[in-house]
């Protein structure tokens, strides 16, 4: 699915990753965790295909393909969809509309019929009941005036939307309740098949009680300096990142 | 040649050139009209540069320009097929080259109390009644491209909805172009005057037919009695060739309220004033707009608010979207005098810049001289945020559909508050089309 090999990516100067390596097959859930700053979004954004970063070298494929011939919209019309850290608010954009118009775009590159109003309506409002957002959102401009927690639920279920077949969550339990940890859990979960794979970046051990990682990576000083099972994200929860970072550096 | 006698020049040569057309009208009310217009404007000069509100004006490109007005010769066989509204749900008027076109009209159940009406059509003394109140409201009375229009004063409407009248359905004008041989120039009038409690709907539109060169020259007056409601939209879809200068001068009485939607589109250079007065009040007044700039285009609103009475609200709010290298100019005033206390004032520019080399003049004014109000204005010019781009695209969406939705999502600001969908939506359509 996606295969990542000795990259390394500058911001304004400064290297940010150094060396990263990362495989992930087919229906695999991969957990990423590391220090504030050590480079997850970026890691995220750089597969998204985000301006602003300078690759140095490296290479990614993706479903066998050369990620960086493909433009932003190329790589969502492909299966890849990034749930971001901080959505953005779009004035006068409204979310219906919104949601429409990238789900059409995606079915119009594959291939398939445009939904029409009403079965899109039919369709969006299930997933909506699915992770709990409000229906009076749907009719409001794009992430305006939302909560945190409605702004990655509004995230969850464009995924949902979507079907991605690599889809990215970026922090997406960051500041989140207990029952807006399991709607995006559940998003996850019910996407979950022998074709999808997921890459979850996360802070805390909670989410992936709920989601079952396959594998947990630590990212450190630009790279994967760590992977293991669950359990390695038990550990970093009791003792945080201190000793892997020193047993990295020795 | 200095550049007021060029002006001065151009007015009288339109004049002479179209002197035999005028002598054919034999409406004493209208001729008092013109003379009346003749006679101030040997007062006044023709606008240029050197005036302060025509100073980001290129006036030399009209003056270079003879324009005539169209001959009584119908034209026929036309068709616009683009309305808003269905026609059996509104009333129609249409004028095609400044004249009235009575087969392309409708105005099926109108009740006799309502008057909805072309000059030409009414009788001699409601023409006496419409001239009379248009030479009390006098207007632009400075303005000498309104007495221009004045002084050839071709043709206009009327509407006058009597005491507690409310008129469901819509009017629609349609001002048409169609080009002939000549450069066409129209001056159409409207008079509007709703009485006390009464209720309507107007869509005034200027278009064309085809790609043509014409000068469109044209006023609204609008009279607001006691509580009336008026919705107006203006939408301004002309020719990328014309010249289109259209100016509204509204009066409004205690408790009235005036909603008023522009959407300033086509012509190579175009220019919209509204002067609007509080004569009672409680009442409000609400002015808003989206404007657009391709290459090459030269788009100006002027907007004079004056409160001069108690307790009124005015809002301005309008949206620049400068997709090309040409000019947009934004001059809103708002003037409180002392006695106008509690008045509440609020005027709101943006533009969105999506071109490098584009020219934005935006000027709000507020001249405030009483202390107990609550006056407030902005203005900005803004890019296309990045990261809404990568929003979009991240989501599927095509980098230009993505451009798209957020220049509209940008005009949405205004576009939200139109209560007439079928009018939001033809708007919309407008835009996407252009964008
Ligand atoms: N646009 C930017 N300009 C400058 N520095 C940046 C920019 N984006 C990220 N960085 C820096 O890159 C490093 C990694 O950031 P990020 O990928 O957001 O980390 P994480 O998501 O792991 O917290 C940080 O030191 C951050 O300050
Ligand atoms: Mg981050």
């Amino acid at each position: 699915m996606l295969s990542i090999k000795d990259l390394h990516v500058s911001v304004e100067g400064k290297d940010i990753l150094k060396g990263l390596n990362l495989e992930v097959k087919p229906g695999e859930v991969h957990a990423i965790m590391g220090p504030n700053g050590s480079g997850k979004s970026t890691m995220a954004h750089i597969l998204a295909g985000r301006d602003g970063y300078e690759l140095i070298k490296g290479s990614i494929l993706y479903q066998d393909q050369d990620l960086f011939d493909l433009s932003v919209e190329e790589r969502a019309q492909r299966g890849i969809f990034l749930a971001m850290q901080y959505p953005v608010e779009l004035p006068g954009v409204n979310n219906m509309t919104f949601l429409k118009e990238s789900m059409n775009s995606i079915r119009r590159v594959n291939g398939q019929d445009e939904l029409d109003a009403v079965a899109f309506m039919k369709l969006v409002k299930e997933k909506a009941a699915l992770v709990e957002l409000p229906e009076k959102l749907l009719k409001r401009d794009v992430n305006s005036g939302f909560s945190g927690g409605e702004k990655k639920r509004n995230e969850i279920l464009q995924m949902a939307l979507l079907e991605p077949k690599l889809g990215i969550l970026d922090e997406t339990d960051s500041g989140l309740d207990i029952d807006a940890l399991r709607v995006v859990a559940n998003g996850v979960n019910a996407l979950r098949s022998p074709q999808r794979s997921m890459i979850v970046v996360t802070h805390y051990q909670r989410l992936l009680d709920y989601i079952k990682p396959d594998v947990v990576h630590v990212l450190a000083n630009g790279r994967i300096v760590r992977s293991g099972g669950h359990s390695l994200a038990l550990e970093l929860e009791e003792k945080g990142y201190g000793w892997i970072l020193e047993e990295d550096a020795a | 040649m200095n550049s007021s006698i060029i002006g001065q020049d151009w007015f009288q040569n339109t004049l002479l050139s179209n002197q035999p057309e005028i002598e054919k009208s034999k409406v004493l009310a209208v001729n008092n009209i013109q003379a009346k217009a003749r006679n101030q404007l040997k007062h006044l000069v023709m606008p240029n540069r050197k005036q302060e509100t025509w100073r980001y004006t290129d006036l030399n490109s009209l003056y270079e320009k003879m324009f005539k007005l169209n001959d009584r010769k119908t034209i026929d066989a036309i068709d616009v097929d683009e309305w808003i509204f269905p026609e059996q749900e509104s009333y129609r008027l249409v004028m095609v080259n400044g004249r009235f076109n009575p087969q392309l009209s409708s105005l099926e159940g109108l009740s006799d109390r309502i008057i909805i009406s072309a000059f030409s059509q009414l009788s001699a003394e409601l023409q006496f009644d419409a001239a009379r109140i248009l030479q009390t409201i006098n207007s632009f009375e400075s303005d000498a491209f309104a007495q221009m229009n004045r002084s050839l004063f071709s043709d206009g409407f009327y509407i006058h909805v009597p005491k507690n009248t409310w008129i469901e359905k819509p009017i629609e004008i349609a001002y048409v172009n169609h080009s002939s041989d000549d450069q066409v120039l129209s001056q159409p009038s409207s008079l509007i005057i709703l009485e006390n409690d009464a209720q309507a709907k107007v869509v005034e539109r200027y278009m064309s037919l085809d790609e043509a060169e014409y000068f469109f020259n044209g006023t609204s007056d609008i009279v607001l009695k006691k509580n009336a409601h008026l919705k107006h939209y203006r939408i301004q879809q002309e020719s990328h060739n014309a010249y289109h200068l259209s100016r509204v001068a509204l009066k409004q009485k205690n408790g009235s309220i005036y909603k008023n939607v522009n959407l300033a589109l086509g012509g190579c250079w175009s220019r919209m004033d509204i002067q609007t007065a509080f004569e009672g009040q409680q009442a409000s007044c609400d002015l808003q707009g989206v404007y657009t700039v391709r290459d090459q285009q030269y788009n100006d609103i002027h907007i004079d608010v004056k409160h001069q009475q108690p307790n009124c609200t005015s809002q301005e709010k309008f949206r620049g979207i400068i997709h090309g290298k040409g000019r947009a100019v934004f001059d809103g005033r708002i003037l409180v005098s002392k006695d106008a206390q509690k008045t509440d004032a609020q005027l709101s520019n943006k533009n969105l810049l999506l071109v490098d080399d584009a020219e934005i003049n935006t000027k709000p004014q507020l001249e405030i001289y009483a202390d107990d109000v609550k006056c407030s204005h902005g203005t900005t010019v803004g890019k296309i945020n990045p990261e809404h781009m990568f929003y979009l695209r991240a989501r599927g969406i095509p980098e230009d559909q993505a451009y798209r939705m957020l220049c509209l999502g940008f005009a949405e600001q205004v576009l939200e508050a139109i209560e007439d969908k079928p009018i939001q939506n033809y708007i919309h359509g407008l835009l996407s089309n252009l964008l």
